[in-house]
């Protein structure tokens, strides 16, 4: 383990000798304030959800800080992947398409996400939370080396919360809705951290039905009925029973980025996560933290083929110092 | 019967390298395979495809239009959309012989199985011409090498069976990749039933909290055996022909084949 951290530090170009979990070395501390990372579809609308949620902090003379984790997308905020990674020139230069670019992007942040977590921990005393907006393409942060080593540094350092934002104009039909809870539900079991659903748009379509869907299975079972033909309908139904239990430990929002309704609730929630955090995370990641970081750190470093490199160096380095420890006797 | 696979899977999970292993394996079994690949986002890739979707449209040509000002997605879904109202295009350059076997790569983004109804109408798209469809959702093993996270990857992938409505067989690719140890532990969870997992899991508050949901997730698991779970070692030949078999169970390939090269000579053909 020592010696990947060393490793990884060599790849790092800067003054700084660390990984990218430096800002955790002293361990979690649950008193900072949360970081919030806004996961969803692309489309759901997470960065209009983050845009009204830090103008409703700073009407209420209480502005949030602002990470934005999706190289393609330019607005004003505290931390921009942007100003350290340049989508349209990894596009060029390493020759790759429109998803590589936004992996690959996210990779060489990730590098120096020990940065960002130092920035973070600075502020914690002057911001009630750092709001986190993610690539459009939601896999590209949840399926990814990158997102895991983010996500669980933030996490082996400060409260951290997750919310999933669900757009109630495209979960209207049950199918969909189902997708996007499973999906949700997957999120819940890869990142293991507090979350909660935020049903946005609710301006277009109110988000009742999916309220109705959640509290009463029988509801939504008809609707799936109605909707679908038979093939896959038995898994489908048993699925929904499957969910049915997962809306039990959920806690939902409705809300509206374009209105501004449900900001407030959305806070409470993230309250309430951030006492789960205490209570749940704190024992878990003190213990999960050194080993699980480390283990994605070094897969990364494979992935971008970094590994053979830096482990060739070392070698090298060690044969050397061995040759002069020779020369010496 | 006119046999496709559809292959599905995020970003980097290995659905052009899949393709391309397949292509190799069918060509020395002799079996015909088309390959269509129908991102219109991808790179490179190490197989010949009979159709390039590229060459109908691009993301590249989007993003380069000045009349049309989109983000990478919003380029994507335009093309994916132009696509699914094209699919004759495709059609035509197929051979579709009766005994017709496709492989369809995909774009990985989750959004087009469950947040549009792209990819559902692409499918219904294929089926309306005969084809027997097999969804294959491709998960990186590295994502997957503990309980929960098996679950978290067997939820993605209900998340899009659930909208395309298609058998589906579950890949866990890079298997030649792992660590020894790493990679015997998925054997072993692949091997045992999901409720032992959830039970074998140690009591963490976490575990203690999502206990009554992880019970339920592992009994639909277990219980249906439309959900399947194959590893799939890229560098092992056995692998691949088991994961084939599978998949060609599924999709009921050769049922109907009249002449079946497989089957040892001594089996009774009035069986057939």
């Amino acid at each position: 383990m020592a010696e990947s951290t060393a490793s990884s530090s060599k790849q790092v170009p800067s003054e700084m000798p660390s990984s990218p979990l430096a800002g955790s070395s002293d361990g979690p501390n649950p008193d900072l304030a949360p970081s919030v990372i806004v996961l969803g579809m692309a489309g759901s609308g997470k960065t209009s959800f983050v845009q009204r949620l830090t103008a409703h902090l700073h009407a209420k003379k209480t502005p949030p800080y602002v990470v934005n984790l999706d190289p393609a997308v330019p607005y004003p905020v505290n931390i921009d992947i942007r100003d350290t990674v340049k989508y349209k020139q990894v596009m060029t230069e390493y020759g790759l398409g429109p998803n590589g670019a936004i992996l690959t992007s996210l990779n060489l942040f990730c590098t120096r996400f020990d940065k960002v977590i130092e920035l973070v921990r600075a502020r914690s005393s002057t911001v009630p939370l750092t709001i986190i907006d993610t690539p459009g393409q939601i896999e590209a942060f949840t399926w990814s080396a990158s997102g895991t080593i983010i996500t669980e540094a933030l996490a082996s350092s400060h409260p951290t919360v997750v919310i999933y934002v669900c757009d109630s104009a495209r979960a209207t039909s049950p199918a969909t809705f189902m997708s996007n809870m499973l999906y949700a539900c997957s999120i819940l079991y890869r990142t293991k951290l507090p979350f909660f659903v935020v049903f946005n748009k609710a301006d277009i379509v109110r988000p009742t039905f999916a309220q109705r869907w959640m509290t009463d299975f029988e509801r939504f079972d008809e609707a799936l009925e109605d909707s679908r033909g038979g093939y896959s309908n038995d898994l489908a139904r048993s699925l929904s029973l499957v969910l049915d239990e997962f809306y039990c430990g959920l806690k939902t929002v409705i809300c509206s980025a374009l209105t501004g309704e449900g900001m407030d609730e959305v806070l409470t929630a993230i309250d309430e996560c951030k006492q789960q955090y205490r209570d749940q995370y704190i024992p878990l990641y003190a213990e999960m933290r050194a080993k699980k970081v480390e283990e994605t750190a070094k897969r990364l470093r494979e992935d971008a083929k970094m590994g053979d490199l830096t482990s060739e160096v070392k070698a090298l380095d060690v044969g050397r110092v061995r040759d002069s420890d020779d020369e010496n006797e | 019967m006119k046999c496709l696979q559809l292959i599905i899977g995020p970003a980097g999970s290995g659905k052009s390298t899949y393709c391309s292993v397949m292509f190799d394996h069918f060509q020395s079994l002799h079996r015909p395979l088309e390959i269509v690949n129908l991102d219109p986002a991808a790179e490179t890739f190490n197989y010949t495809p009979s159709v390039d979707i590229r060459d109908l449209i691009s993301v590249d040509d989007v993003l380069e239009d000045e009349d049309i000002i989109m983000g990478p997605n919003g380029g994507l879904v335009f093309c994916m959309e132009y696509i699914s109202k094209n699919m004759e295009w495709i059609h035509d350059q197929l051979t579709d012989g009766d005994d017709a076997y496709v492989m369809v790569d995909c774009p990985g983004q989750i959004e087009l199985y469950s947040h549009l109804p792209i990819m559902k109408e692409i499918v219904t798209t294929f089926k309306s011409w005969d084809y027997n469809v097999c969804t294959l959702f491709m998960i990186d093993a590295h994502f997957v090498l503990e309980p929960e996270k098996l679950i978290a990857g067997a939820l993605t992938a209900l998340s899009s069976m659930i909208s395309l409505e298609t058998s589906a067989v579950n890949v866990l690719t890079k298997m030649d990749q792992l660590p020894r140890e790493s990679k015997k532990e998925v054997e072993d969870m692949l091997e045992s039933d999901c409720s032992q997992l959830v039970n074998g899991v140690n009591d963490e508050p976490w575990n203690e909290r999502h206990a009554a949901l992880s019970r339920a997730i592992a009994s639909v698991l277990d219980d249906y055996s439309m959900f399947k779970m194959v590893a799939l070692d890229n560098t092992d030949e056995e692998s691949i022909e088991d994961l084939l078999l599978m998949i060609d169970t599924t999709i009921q390939y050769g049922e109907d084949a009249e002449v079946h090269d497989r089957i040892p000579k001594e089996v009774d053909p009035n069986e057939e």
